[in-house]
């Protein structure tokens, strides 16, 4: 591989054979090493996803490259540091690339760390300036956007890909390069004692969200939001509030920080639309606003609205969407 | 033992979305900075709730010296605050906040715990409510060799090893480190405390130590900026919403369900 690609990095792999945001990624890898002029390479640690190759040729990836170790088949945070800074020093990136996940976001900045390099989170897009790469990223939860220029040999990027369209091409699938990286050395320094248990599908993915706010008034009246939800075979979830008040888990909480969502519905009942909750929304195809000020922020992002009392709203939109 | 918590000062998140809202957020002739003046400034709230976890800790019976460390502008409002609540040490580095990069700030705040006899246990919010970059806590990780944890919202201490909760998308998470760690609480820790009236009193004659780049020793390298900010911008929302009519909640209900199902979302 030539030495100056940016890499996209990625690790672990979702129901479709690839990793999260991994396409979005690598369309925006494709932009940056074509103004750059140089290769797009994907770097994958760990297992190669099933739809790693063909998935590669379609967004033009000169280089698929894999570190597999044991150390790497369930991905620990210090083994894949040391994996990608042992993959930077050796071949010279100029530019790492992550899709922006809780484990991404404790990797990635370590690596840059490791590196000396600079670092950037919450990129909605990256381009170039003169020599230097540019990167517009996401702040105060979304009410900015704040334009960085990163210097250095290899910036660290994260990107929040959940608004991003990818474009994939027609290239012909591109066969895995087999990386070894000196791992024996790496101890987890974290032990994990009792794992998350993952239960039920997860807001990431669902199609649909119905989601409540601290206008619903009283945890009671959350289950009006699950039985919506439940009739429009969606799931529920909510704004931060009800996390803090202890109404929810906190894996609903929709939003900067929690869950980044991108569904084709998205019914946001009783919230205001503060931009820290919209981060975790905005993609969604269809957003539907109930709330019973005409005012709110929340209408600006929906498609359609209900000036209206949710409490009034609720048991006659959960028959309605019950009728056939 | 000797714990660190690191804290900055940003505007009030809440302010700044009000303004937003209002479709009056403004950038400043600088290109970078918001304009309003108006808007207080305050602890990062993450950064409050890092204190907490340090106080409780103290609560549980764990011995420890507590220093809050802050690089800025004028943390002095935040480290008094920080003295009330309990903290034994303050320490204010004072740097150019336009200077200011996520290396240089880890740079600083890890040579200042190195020069002031270290740390078991680094403390910081899991992002500030300004940037949400959230990097520093990793880098001041990797400048002093501990562990990393993040996304905590229960901490506890039992000898020198850390037993923490963290929330992960798929649920909580139960980890164990040994120390030294740096560790980043989130909002999911709960409310953080306010200090007596008379802790407050007191702490108004708490002056922070004050150390400045120079007193670091930083090396040029650490000085020199990765990262620097060209511009800031508020982004425009679309603004196209069809507002439902109806003169009953079912007939609004049933306008609603009945958009959907034309637009085959549901
Ligand atoms: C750093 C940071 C990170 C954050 N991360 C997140 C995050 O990940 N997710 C998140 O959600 N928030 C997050 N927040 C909080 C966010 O800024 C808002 O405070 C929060 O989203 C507000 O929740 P809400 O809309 O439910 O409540 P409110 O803002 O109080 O809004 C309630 C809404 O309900 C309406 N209402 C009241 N009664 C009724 C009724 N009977 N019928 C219909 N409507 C009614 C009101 O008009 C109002 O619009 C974060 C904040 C910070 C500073």
């Amino acid at each position: 591989m030539s030495q100056n690609a940016v890499i996209v990095c990625t690790w672990g792999e979702d129901q479709d054979g690839l990793p999260v945001g991994a396409e979005e990624v690598l369309h925006i890898g494709r932009g940056l090493a074509a103004d750059l002029g140089t290769d797009l390479a994907w770097l994958v640690l760990g297992a190669l996803p099933s739809a790693a190759p063909e998935t590669a040729g379609r967004y033009g990836v000169a280089n698929l490259l894999q570190v597999e170790d044991a150390k790497l088949e369930s991905p620990q945070p210090d083994a894949l540091v040391a994996a990608l800074a042992a993959v930077a020093g050796e071949r010279s990136p100029r530019a790492l690339l992550f899709h922006q996940t809780q484990a991404s976001r404790a990797v990635a900045p370590r690596v840059a760390g490791r590196l000396g390099d600079a670092v950037v989170m919450n990129g909605v897009s990256a381009d170039l300036s003169g020599e230097c790469i540019v990167v517009t990223a996401s702040a105060y939860g979304g009410d900015t956007r704040v334009v960085y220029e990163v210097s250095g040999r290899c910036p660290v990027i994260a990107f929040i890909a959940n608004a991003v369209v990818p474009e994939p091409g027609d290239g012909a699938a591109v066969a895995a390069e087999a990386l070894s990286v000196d791992l024996t050395g790496v101890e987890e320094r974290v032990k994990i004692v009792e794992p998350a248990r993952f239960e039920g599908p997860r807001l990431d993915d669902a199609e649909i969200i119905v989601s409540g706010g601290r206008g619903l008034g009283s945890s009671d009246n959350y289950k009006l939001i699950e039985q919506l939800a439940a009739a429009l075979g969606g799931l529920p979830g909510a704004s931060r509030p009800l996390v803090d008040d202890g109404w929810v888990d906190s894996s609903q909480q929709v939003g900067l920080t929690g869950r980044i969502t991108r569904p084709n519905l998205y019914v946001a009942i009783g919230i205001s639309g503060a931009s820290q909750h919209m981060a975790g929304c905005s993609a969604a195809k269809t957003l539907v606003a109930i709330n019973r000020d005409a005012e709110a922020a929340i209408f600006q992002y929906a498609k359609y609205g209900i000036v209206g009392d949710a409490l009034e709203l609720l048991p006659e939109l959960i028959r309605a969407a019950g009728a056939r | 033992m000797r714990i660190v918590v690191c804290v900055k000062e940003v505007l009030d998140p809440d302010a700044v979305n009000n303004y937003a809202v209002a479709g009056r957020l403004e950038i400043g002739d600088d290109g970078k900075t918001l304009t309003q003046t108006a808007i207080p400034r305050l602890m990062n709230g993450f950064d409050e709730q890092a204190i907490e976890a340090a106080l409780r800790l103290r609560d549980a019976g764990a011995d420890f010296t507590l220093a809050v460390v802050s690089a800025g502008e004028s943390p002095e409002k935040l480290l008094k605050h920080a003295a009330a609540l309990g903290a034994d040490e303050v320490v204010a580095i004072q740097v150019d906040p336009g200077s200011l990069d996520y290396h240089l700030v880890a740079a600083l705040i890890s040579a200042q715990i190195e020069a002031s006899g270290g740390a078991d246990v680094v403390l910081c919010g899991r992002q500030a409510s300004d940037d949400d970059q959230g990097v520093v806590p990793a880098l001041i990780a990797e400048r002093l060799d501990m562990s990393l944890v993040t996304i905590a919202k229960a901490v506890e201490l039992e000898g020198t090893t850390l037993r923490i909760t963290r929330v992960t998308p798929d649920g909580d998470e139960r980890v164990e480190t040994a120390c030294p760690a740096v560790v980043t609480i989130t909002n999911e820790l709960g409310d953080p405390r306010y200090p007596t009236a008379a802790a407050k009193v007191k702490a108004r004659r708490v002056k922070p130590t004050t150390v400045t780049p120079d007193d670091l020793k930083l090396d040029a390298d650490d000085l020199a900026p990765r990262v620097s900010v060209t511009r800031q911008f508020v982004p425009e929302v679309q603004g196209n919403c069809e507002m439902l009519q109806g003169d009953s909640p079912a007939a609004l209900a049933d306008a609603l369900i009945e958009k959907l199902r034309a637009d085959s979302i549901i």
